[in-house]
């Protein structure tokens, strides 16, 4: 494991009397693509603009490289970012755009020009150089910020969700562009965002924030299959969220009584307790479907209320008679050969080993 | 008006723009061309008399008092509106950025109270203050200076602008960067500017048009004004516009005093074209 780069040491950050930031104690690797995820005011923008020196915390230290940053000016550090709204200067064109970090530094013009001209030509704008801003479609624009950014050669790079701006197709070209880059670079990427699949797609790993404080630390896949908790299981969604009463507890499973039935699962390292609450989740890609009834193992009778679709894959939104929902996410050839209709009865199941316990918070 | 090459004139939309189109003409195009016309008449036993002669024009433009007036009154109003530019930009600074949404909208509602007493009122409180006697002096003699001499000289005129022109110029700068997207100081600042070179690189060329508009407007307002010129400058060297009060009184030489009217208005339209043309001119980027 690569040494930390960048750490959070109890950091709290509290607007009056406003609590942005719970405590966050985390650690930035050093060349590691981590995003950090979470809804809307869970103080992840907070968090990014505290390393950028453009928020002072209120508590806690932030160091970056074993140095205390915490009373360096914004413009002392060495943390560019991206912006949401991209942030780029109007009243100049591209290239100087992407020289004003190098200018404010004290570059001379002829290496100024030299080194915008080479991230211009990397982004594969070049010919947009002297094109005032606003002359630029969007990606071009998001180009012209990564260049900006990117020119000063940085040990580190802020991204305050910098694609949500983009049309749908666009977003997974710049997704493509932006890992292409972190590898080649070997930079340090950290990036906020809302949207799961972004995070996914890109990051080593993410960071799950909920009300100022983190939910869970991990790879991409841990989340998905193990989230630490009903916040994360819920947030990433296309997760089936089952709760109950410990029935019976062996060695390393536990029969948890649930009112759509009693179900297996494997108590990991959870530490349960008979008789009383506890949830499980359910990746929606991991339960299958039958038209019969499968006889033994983890099983549910469901109805049919609704599919999506996109792209290969469906995502079938069904009910219990209990009215627990249920979501499964399944290939489109393969669901095609059941021919459901909406409100068709179908058997619902799946391997203990698949469900995945949570621990009660 | 429309790119339809076929298309008749609206007679609706016409008709909605006929009371402008008539204001304009008769308090505007009216008594510019009366203006103009008069700049040809001749003053006959202290009347005006109908006709098409150049004296007026020649008599004004080749004496010396008439330009050293001119230049003056430029340099003045330049002065002015330097002074008032200046002056302002620290507090409206500190009311775009640093104030509350709630203290801003205070401020300004106080800086509209000023328009509501009259302009003469004020200048004339000013003496007060500035007189040799007045309370500026006063207290510069507690710790043994002065007295100055305040009144009757360019320092009063540029203070009269000033209550003209202030707090105008304060509301308009306070406006124009209030409305700065915040976002982009804040990238300035993270990509290596301190918070005081924001105001040169990021600041002023964001706030470019506003900036120049309100420092048309202190121009156009201080080259015009009377009252500052007469009263706490003491008219010894006289702006146009005091050029043209003597000229309409010593002898009732209205012709003579519209050729200075006329001058001042082509050196104001000429002052707001090019700075409106600065104002909203482009990057060198543009296509």
């Amino acid at each position: 494991m690569s040494k930390p780069l960048v750490v959070f040491d109890k950091i709290q950050k509290h607007f009056g009397t406003f609590v942005a930031v719970k405590e966050l104690d985390f650690e930035i690797r050093e060349g590691e693509f981590l995003a950090i995820m979470g809804p809307s005011g869970c103080g992840k923008t907070t968090t990014l603009r505290m390393l950028a020196g453009l928020e002072a915390p209120t508590q806690g230290d932030i160091r970056l490289n074993d140095r205390v940053m915490n009373d360096v000016a914004p413009h002392e550090r060495d943390t560019p970012l991206v912006w949401q709204s991209l942030a780029l200067f109007p009243f100049l064109t591209a290239r100087e755009n992407v020289e004003f970090g190098l200018k404010m530094r004290g570059v001379d013009k002829a290496e100024r020009k030299e080194r915008a001209l080479k991230w211009l030509d990397k982004m594969g704008i070049l010919e947009f150089a002297d094109r005032d801003i606003s002359t630029l479609s969007g990606g071009q624009k998001q180009r012209v910020a990564l260049a900006r950014s990117l020119v000063m050669e940085p040990q580190i790079l802020l991204l305050d969700e910098p694609l949500s701006a983009l049309d749908a197709h666009l977003v997974i070209r710049m997704q493509a562009v932006l890992t292409d880059l972190q590898r080649e670079l070997g930079i340090t990427f950290v990036y906020v965002t809302h949207s799961q699949s972004e995070a996914f797609a890109m990051a080593d790993r993410v960071i799950i924030m909920g009300k100022g404080e983190i939910a869970q630390i991990g790879s991409p896949k841990d989340i998905y299959r193990e989230p630490a908790n009903q916040f994360v299981a819920e947030f990433v969604g296309r997760n089936n969220i089952l709760s109950g009463k410990v029935a019976l507890l062996t060695n390393d499973t536990a029969h948890i009584a649930t009112p759509s039935g009693d179900f297996t699962v494997p108590t990991n390292e959870v530490r349960l307790i008979e008789g009383h609450n506890a949830s499980f989740v359910i990746s929606a890609d991991l339960v299958h479907i039958s038209l019969s009834d499968p006889n033994d193992g983890n099983k549910a009778q469901c109805k049919l209320i609704s599919e999506e679709f996109v792209g290969s894959m469906v995502t079938l939104f069904l009910e219990d008679a209990q009215g627990q929902e249920f979501k499964v996410q399944m290939q489109e050839r393969e669901l095609s050969k059941f021919d459901l209709k909406s409100g068709a009865e179908v058997w619902l199941s799946w391997d203990t080993a698949s469900a995945h316990v949570l621990n009660e918070s | 008006m429309s790119s339809n090459p076929d298309s008749r004139p609206n007679l609706y939309a016409l008709t909605w723009r006929l009371p402008i189109i008539f204001w304009q003409l008769i308090f505007f195009v009216g008594p510019v061309l009366f203006m103009v016309a008069m700049s040809f008449f001749l003053v006959k036993n202290y009347r005006m008399t109908e006709a098409f002669d150049f004296v007026n024009w020649t008599r004004m433009l080749t004496r010396g008092f008439f330009w050293d007036s001119y230049w003056y009154t430029v340099v003045i109003a330049t002065a002015s509106t330097v002074c008032a530019m200046c002056i302002a930009f620290p507090a409206a600074f500190a009311l775009a950025f640093r104030a509350s949404e709630s203290t801003r909208r205070w401020a300004i509602f106080l800086l509209i109270i000023p328009f509501f007493t009259s302009y003469l009122v004020r200048t004339f409180s000013w003496f007060v203050i500035l007189s040799e006697s007045g309370v500026v002096n006063a207290m510069l003699g507690y710790i043994g200076l002065g007295p100055y001499t305040m009144l009757n000289t360019n320092f009063g005129t540029l203070v009269g602008y000033m209550t003209l022109t202030l707090p105008l110029v304060v509301i308009l700068q306070t406006v124009t960067m209030a409305n700065i997207d915040k976002n982009l100081i804040e990238a300035a600042r993270n990509l290596g500017c301190s918070a005081f070179r924001t105001i040169w690189q990021v600041i002023i060329p964001l706030s470019k048009t506003g900036l120049i508009i309100a420092a048309i407007f202190c121009f156009i307002l201080s080259f015009g004004d009377f009252v500052a010129p007469f009263y706490l400058g003491g008219s010894q060297e006289p702006t146009l516009p005091i050029l043209i009060l003597d000229t309409t009184k010593s002898g009732q030489q209205w012709p003579r005093a519209a050729v200075v009217a006329i001058m001042m208005m082509v050196t104001l339209f000429a002052i707001a074209f090019t700075g409106i043309a600065l104002a909203y001119r482009k990057g060198k980027g543009a296509k």
